[in-house]
């Protein structure tokens, strides 16, 4: 009953995570930008729920309206940016980590760097659970799980029925021939960051309704997240879902039936053992791409 | 030229970043000599004011500037003024040696006082060791590991924390009506915490013994990393084992996020104690949160207070309109607040005492005269305890919607309540 219990909330958990990768997992895939700047945007996607929710009462949700747009705009200006200076894939990982430490003392120096959270007047979803028989499903994971689903699926159609989908996909295969065929790179390649820029804002969202917050916690990403974005596969965004969900139901259960802290080790151990038998990530074929 | 402009961007993102932390000259000096003339007494330190410490760095920060201030205002020491330099450590040990040792080497403070968190100040203890300074230091409890003869703890857990906080936890429980039997402990892994649950090296009791000593039955026992942000497992565990009483030793929003994962399961122990939390975030949970337990060395509650009279009352206010302009979540003077104070008085009564600023006569001052304290009373320091002085820690309680001190019964400002029907 526990364990049944445990791994419930830790596949709906794995929705979060999963969501937070998503982005992660297709600027790489596709843009070739290791984009650790986009664990910055899903804290000041979080902050400004937390900010908004406080000062206005109103449903955090709500905050969509503001943080998404804001993200929007921040996300694909920043690929403009990543696209002016021409910067290259290794380039990228250490210039959005120096990014990411830039908000993270950015957001210590507006909200101080303890502990925030949104109270529970402003937040009723924090306690809140559905019951189904015996087994109870929190509801801020159970809608980061949904939305997660929604996001994620919606992305993948784009990527796979649409012209833009069809032409990020060639651009990411063949950036010389994508464009000998017309394809503006540029564009695109901002649209897409734009769009897991808004994605960040959902994440952070999701994730304040839980969790309290602090501008550290970005760091404490880290590890799950490109756990996640390895085992599905880089740029795989189904099988981004799929690894989340066995990175949460795997880290649940084993602390139940372990301990918690356990976890973290049997958890990496898989991980290592993934890489090495299925380096292109547990959920696509050898060779495969999205 | 592309690489004149990425050099740029990158000088642009590393100013970008300096500009965040502020430089030594920038805190320095706070509570610049007013009463008080002649060359001042400098004071250097550390304080985490950004990383993983900070949000705590910014108390000891507040509570450091207000004293200094008024010790200004009152003389300031020997007749000269205080000047505190106080540089960011970035919550990094390894920065803090080298920070300590410039100060003392370098910059030639005449006095030092210890930085924030156990590891910091550690680090800090072996530069004071090595030169010979004396340390009054905040928050570092873990008595046996603090064994520099010439550190003096301003937040005392006695000589043994790991037998006196689950001691002083089950006295005050077995003073309900129905006691608590089935106990559940959970513990965080960090340095600070564990060894509560389980001893140090060369003393193993701790709150799992001594619940078993006790004949009481310890139905669960977890231990989870500090990194944990699945809560959902502990929190299924915790329902099922129905315990009594929930032991949670671990620190920072450690209770908030399980108290939050078992609400979202319907459930709610009927007591939970939690060792080091972040006072704030608590208090925000609502009715989720009514009844938790923690441990604190000072709670403003007006009982206490008015024991203390009016000169702590006034601390306590000046801090909560300082803490309200620098933004800070929980404003209220308490146990971090305290600690820092004393550590401060420690100082004083340190240069008081020997008459002069040699580190040797100050030690030597605080070892046979003690220190006066506002919020802690008289302190003495035995060197065989490693200057940690008879506990005055108490236990506090979340009471509709405040933290208010429950026991020991003759420090309570209110009767500890037990399990909600």
């Amino acid at each position: 009953m526990t364990t049944i219990q445990a791994a419930l909330s830790g596949i709906l958990l794995g929705g979060l995570y999963a969501l937070m990768a998503a982005g992660v997992s297709v600027t790489w895939g596709v843009l070739r930008i290791i984009n650790l700047a986009h664990f910055g945007m899903i804290l000041l996607g979080a902050y400004l729920t937390f900010e908004l929710a406080t000062a206005w009462r109103v449903n955090p949700l709500v905050t969509l309206v503001v943080s998404v747009p804001v993200m929007f705009v921040l996300g694909g200006a920043l690929q403009w940016a990543f696209d002016y200076l021409r910067i290259s894939e290794l380039n990228s990982l250490l210039i959005t980590f120096g990014l990411l430490i830039v908000v993270v003392q950015s957001v210590s120096n507006v909200w101080s760097a303890d502990f925030q959270r949104m109270a529970a007047e402003v937040n009723p979803y924090a306690t809140e659970s559905v019951r189904l028989g015996r087994f109870v499903f929190p509801v801020p994971t159970l809608l980061a799980f949904a939305i997660a689903v929604l996001v994620i699926f919606g992305a993948h159609l784009v990527l796979r029925r649409t012209f833009i989908g069809r032409a990020l996909r060639a651009y990411a295969e063949d950036r010389p021939i994508a464009a000998a065929f017309g394809i503006d790179h540029r564009k695109i390649g901002v649209l897409l960051a734009a769009v897991t820029g808004a994605t960040a804002a959902v994440a952070g969202m999701l994730f304040s309704l839980g969790n309290s917050l602090i501008p550290a916690t970005a760091f404490e990403w880290f590890g799950t997240v490109f756990a996640v974005v390895i085992l599905g596969g880089i740029g795989h965004l189904t099988g981004t879902l799929a690894a989340g969900v066995l990175v949460g139901l795997l880290s649940s259960v084993v602390s139940v039936v372990l301990s918690p802290a356990t976890a973290p080790f049997v958890l990496f151990s898989a991980i290592i053992l993934a890489l090495i038998l299925r380096p292109q990530g547990l959920f696509t074929t050898a060779g495969a791409h999205r | 030229m592309r690489r004149i402009t990425i050099a740029a961007a990158a000088v642009a993102l590393l100013l970008a970043a300096a500009c965040e932390s502020k430089s030594p000259s920038e805190d320095a000096g706070a509570g610049g000599p007013s009463a008080a003339s002649g060359d001042p007494i400098v004071v250097g330190s550390t304080l985490s004011l950004s990383g993983a410490f900070a949000a705590t760095g910014a108390i000891h920060k507040i509570a450091g500037e207000l004293y200094v201030e008024r010790l200004n205002a009152a003389g300031g020491l020997l007749g000269r003024p205080v000047q505190w330099v106080v540089r960011d450590d970035e919550s990094d040990q390894a920065k803090v040696s080298t920070l300590y040792e410039q100060l003392i080497t370098q910059d030639k403070v005449d006095l030092i006082i210890g930085p924030y968190a156990t590891p910091n100040i550690l680090s800090a203890m072996a530069v004071a060791a090595r030169h010979k300074y004396t340390m009054p230091q905040h928050t570092a409890v873990i008595a046996p590991l603090l064994t520099y003869e010439c550190q003096f703890p301003s937040w005392s857990i006695g000589p043994t924390p790991n037998e006196f906080v689950p001691n002083q936890l089950f006295e005050a429980t077995a003073s309900l009506p129905t006691p608590p039997k089935r106990i559940a402990i959970l513990t965080n892994q960090n340095g600070s915490t564990d060894f509560v649950s389980y001893g140090s090296k060369d003393n193993k009791t701790g709150a799992v013994s001594i619940t078993k000593q006790k004949g009481l039955d310890l139905v669960l026992e977890v231990r989870y990393p500090p990194t944990t942000t699945d809560w959902a497992p502990i929190a299924a565990r915790v329902r099922d084992a129905k315990p009594d009483l929930v032991i949670n030793n671990g620190l920072g929003v450690d209770p908030v996020n399980l108290l939050q994962a078992m609400a979202q399961l319907n459930y709610k122990p009927p007591m939970m104690f939690s060792l080091f939390p972040a006072p704030g975030p608590p208090l925000g949970l609502g009715a989720t949160s009514d009844g938790l337990l923690s441990v604190s060395i000072f709670e403003p509650n007006k009982a206490t207070l008015d024991k203390l009279g009016g000169d702590a009352t006034t601390i306590v206010n000046d801090f909560k309109t300082r803490a309200t302009a620098a933004k800070l979540p929980y404003t209220v003077f308490e146990t971090q607040a305290a600690a820092s104070w004393n550590a401060w008085e420690i100082l004083a009564s340190g240069v008081k005492g020997a008459g002069n600023t040699d580190q040797t006569a100050m030690c030597e001052a605080l070892h046979s005269k003690g220190a006066d304290t506002t919020f802690s009373g008289h302190l003495t320091f035995d060197p065989a305890q490693n200057n940690f002085w008879p506990t005055t820690q108490t236990i506090k309680q979340i009471q509709n919607g405040d933290w208010v001190t429950v026991w020991p019964a003759d420090r309570a400002a209110a009767q500890l309540r037990g399990p909600t029907p």
